[in-house]
């Protein structure tokens, strides 16, 4: 068995322990937020996939950003994905974050996430279904597997276009020393 | 109870420490924030931290059309979505003087009234949530689930309806559709007595919220207050009995009261009133008449409303919510402003009523105020 | 019963003679007044009977170069629903805020504030509410171009119009 062979077998357990233990954290984005609470009780129970809420992004591997960002969230939403560990994952939950959804012209909400935060995985609807949630945590599964969920890498190799996004539409923000470098 | 002397010395304020609750936080039922100044375990103040969830809602309405605008009204408030529909129809029709039909009528009753409860059964699973009370969190969505059905059965959409429109509603009841609500209904009827079991009777519940945040009723006038909790204080007041609309004017109901104006009595409202909305859509289905569900509104491509203003209210669950609107005989609205019930409370009732709390009470005392974020921020 | 706005109506215009009263429906009154009086207006509505507050609106009309404030009142007992207005001028916008008669028009003052850019004087909270970090024009201003903003400031392609 050659170096590749053994890497790939001892990574296996470990997709595993990640694929079926998808913790997400609680943060109620936007309007979507609504079918989370069906998703996480006793009808849909997200349970069986592994999913659970969870209190703190210390703790959670998986962001549903449910709805659409407005600025002051987008704030929040960099300070909560800045604080879960590695490997974390982002799913994109509705139109909005996908292309503005129905708030395009406002002048208060961002057009696409991933220009701001790397997104994994996009959920169409304007409410998507609860199946809709499951398909999509099916197919982070299937990116797991084939390791091509890699946005928190992305993140730290591209963080100067993310961090020149985030400062276009926040210009308040504060300049993490460190940043950039290798 | 600690006095809040204005000449807080340096050594006082250093005892103080600043706390975030939310908007990031497991209790914390949509995207709101309220910024504590605790001092050991009692809210010295509270400032309520809004805006992550402002769209510029009332921007938008200028820029489309009454036919574009209809399908983003409902996004108001996503937890009660369909009085914001009702707004906006009312609104239209008085300015364009449409004429609804009486089956239509009736059949937004129905619709208000299961949105309604939809909206209490999801306060109860916030409730629950927050308080760390599962059980009581798990049942409450899993019984709101036969409404979020019905709601799929009439109009397709588990959540944004687009169906209470300018003249009507935009389709008939389906056949089948009175027995499929009579069998909803009735399992929430006979569910009903286990929650008063599992938590309205429970001691703990009542130790815990008995006499916290007390509002009396002038007070709670003075600060702008409607709907339930404005009821918990004893005034017999509803915009479905004030001002009726719809259907409400033929159909037969009360109007539950508490007396305290404590953070236990407006909970206990909220349950007495999904009793009366049960008793409200069996009413409505057994006497609802025949007819056209909608009359033939004109051309939405080329629709020019005459200019005037109107303001109309409806009782949503939280309380009145009204809707202001300018034309000024374009197709477009000139202003559209909403009055949300959330606004007082969330705002200012809410930090008069969390100066001087226990840490332990805050969540149930936002949470008794039912307050809704989106509609704040709009 | 239309007698009761009609009652209303005749004692607003015996004791404000400035101001102009119509009835549009059943259970609505419109009084349109000059801003020196309004508040005086409000006070006189207040003690009889309208003790709700439900709205303070204000309506951009950038043609007549004026900015228009609704205050929206309710009485309980009378059920009637007044709509007290007034205009301002629209270059530098201020007038008198009105927390000493309703404790919670805090919040709509504040949100007409940075919305519309109208200061009010004795309202000690005029800090941002909604908006963070705004660096823009009052964004609910008929001049304030929403599409054009949009395009520059989140770099969105052309969408047809």
């Amino acid at each position: 068995m050659d170096r590749a062979q053994i890497r790939k077998i001892l990574k296996s357990p470990g997709k595993w322990g990640q694929k079926y233990s998808l913790w997400v954290v609680y943060f109620c984005t936007g309007c979507g937020i609504i079918e989370i609470p069906p998703v996480i009780t006793s009808r849909w129970d997200a349970e069986r996939f592994g999913v659970i809420p969870v209190a703190t992004p210390r703790q959670a591997n998986l962001f549903l950003i449910t709805g659409y960002v407005s600025l002051k969230t987008l704030g929040a939403i960099i300070r909560t994905y800045d604080q879960m560990p590695d490997p974390k994952y982002v799913v994109g939950f509705g139109s909005c974050p996908i292309n503005g959804g129905m708030y395009w012209d406002s002048y208060n909400t961002i057009k696409h996430l991933d220009k701001y935060i790397p997104v994994d995985g996009w959920i169409s609807g304007c409410m998507p279904r609860p199946e809709a949630i499951f398909i999509a945590v099916t197919h982070l599964w299937t990116l797991i597997d084939k390791e091509l969920a890699n946005g928190y890498k992305r993140y730290k190799e591209e963080y100067p276009y993310y961090e020149e996004n985030q400062r276009q539409v926040l210009p308040h923000l504060p300049k993490f020393t460190g940043a950039g470098e290798t | 109870m600690t006095r809040i002397d204005k000449t807080t010395t340096a050594a006082e304020k250093s005892r103080e420490l600043e706390m975030f609750f939310g908007p990031q936080h497991v209790g914390m039922v949509g995207n709101f924030g309220i910024i504590l100044t605790v001092e050991g375990d009692t809210v010295v103040k509270a400032r309520a931290n809004p805006g992550y969830l402002h769209r510029g809602f009332e921007k938008l309405m200028e820029y489309r059309t009454y036919a574009q605008n209809f399908p983003l009204v409902c996004r108001l408030n996503v937890m009660d979505p369909d009085p914001n529909e009702a707004l906006y129809a009312m609104a239209v029709e008085d300015l364009a003087g449409l004429e609804v039909p009486e089956r239509a009528q009736y059949i937004r009753t129905i619709m208000l009234e299961l949105s309604r409860m939809a909206s209490h059964l999801l306060w109860m699973w916030a409730y629950g949530n927050m308080i760390g009370f599962d059980t009581f969190a798990q049942w409450a969505m899993g019984d709101r689930e036969y409404i979020i059905d019905l709601f799929e059965t009439l109009t397709g959409g588990r959540i944004y309806h687009t169906y209470i429109w300018p003249g009507g509603v935009r389709r008939d009841l389906p056949p089948g559709f009175a027995e499929k609500t009579f069998e909803a209904l009735e399992h929430i009827e006979t569910m009903l007595p286990d929650y008063d079991n599992l938590f309205f009777n429970n001691r703990i519940f009542a130790d815990r919220t008995k006499g916290i945040a007390v509002l009396d009723r002038d007070e709670a006038v003075a600060l702008g207050v409607t709907g339930t909790n404005l009821r918990a204080t004893g005034s017999r007041t509803d915009v479905r009995k004030d001002e009726p609309y719809a259907a409400y004017a033929d159909l037969d109901f009360e109007v539950p009261t508490m007396e305290d104006g404590d953070s236990y009595s407006r909970a206990i409202v909220i349950r007495m009133e999904i009793e009366e909305s049960i008793s409200l859509i069996r009413q409505a289905l057994n006497r609802i008449p025949d007819g056209p569900a909608w009359r033939k509104t004109p051309n939405p491509f080329k629709w020019n409303v005459p200019p005037g203003e109107t303001y109309v209210k409806v009782e949503s669950a939280r309380g009145e919510a009204g809707f202001y609107m300018v034309s000024d005989g374009s197709d477009r609205p000139y202003r559209a402003h909403l009055r949300s019930p959330s606004y007082p409370t969330g705002i200012i009732v809410l930090e008069e009523l969390l100066k001087g709390a226990s840490l332990a009470d805050v969540g149930h005392i936002m949470l008794s105020l039912n307050i809704a974020a989106p509609e704040i921020d709009r | 019963m239309i007698e009761v706005e009609e009652q209303q109506k005749n004692k607003i215009a015996a004791n404000f003679e400035n101001g102009e009263v119509t009835l549009p429906r059943k259970g609505r009154l419109v009084v349109t007044i000059s801003k020196e009086s309004l508040c005086s207006l409000l006070l006189f509505l207040k003690m009889d009977g309208f003790e709700h507050l439900s709205l303070i609106s204000c309506v951009d009309w950038l043609g007549e170069g004026e900015l228009e404030l609704v205050y929206h009142l309710w009485s309980y007992q009378k059920k009637i629903h007044a709509m007290v207005k007034t205009r301002i001028d629209r270059e530098s916008p201020h007038f008198l805020s009105i927390i000493p008669l309703f404790r919670h028009a805090q919040t709509y003052e504040r949100e007409i504030y940075e919305m519309f850019g109208v200061r009010f004087e004795g309202n000690r909270r005029l800090i941002p509410f909604l908006l963070d970090n705004w660096q823009g024009a009052p964004p609910m201003r008929k001049d304030f171009d929403l599409r054009k903003y949009v395009k520059e400031k989140f770099d969105v392609e052309e969408r047809a119009e």
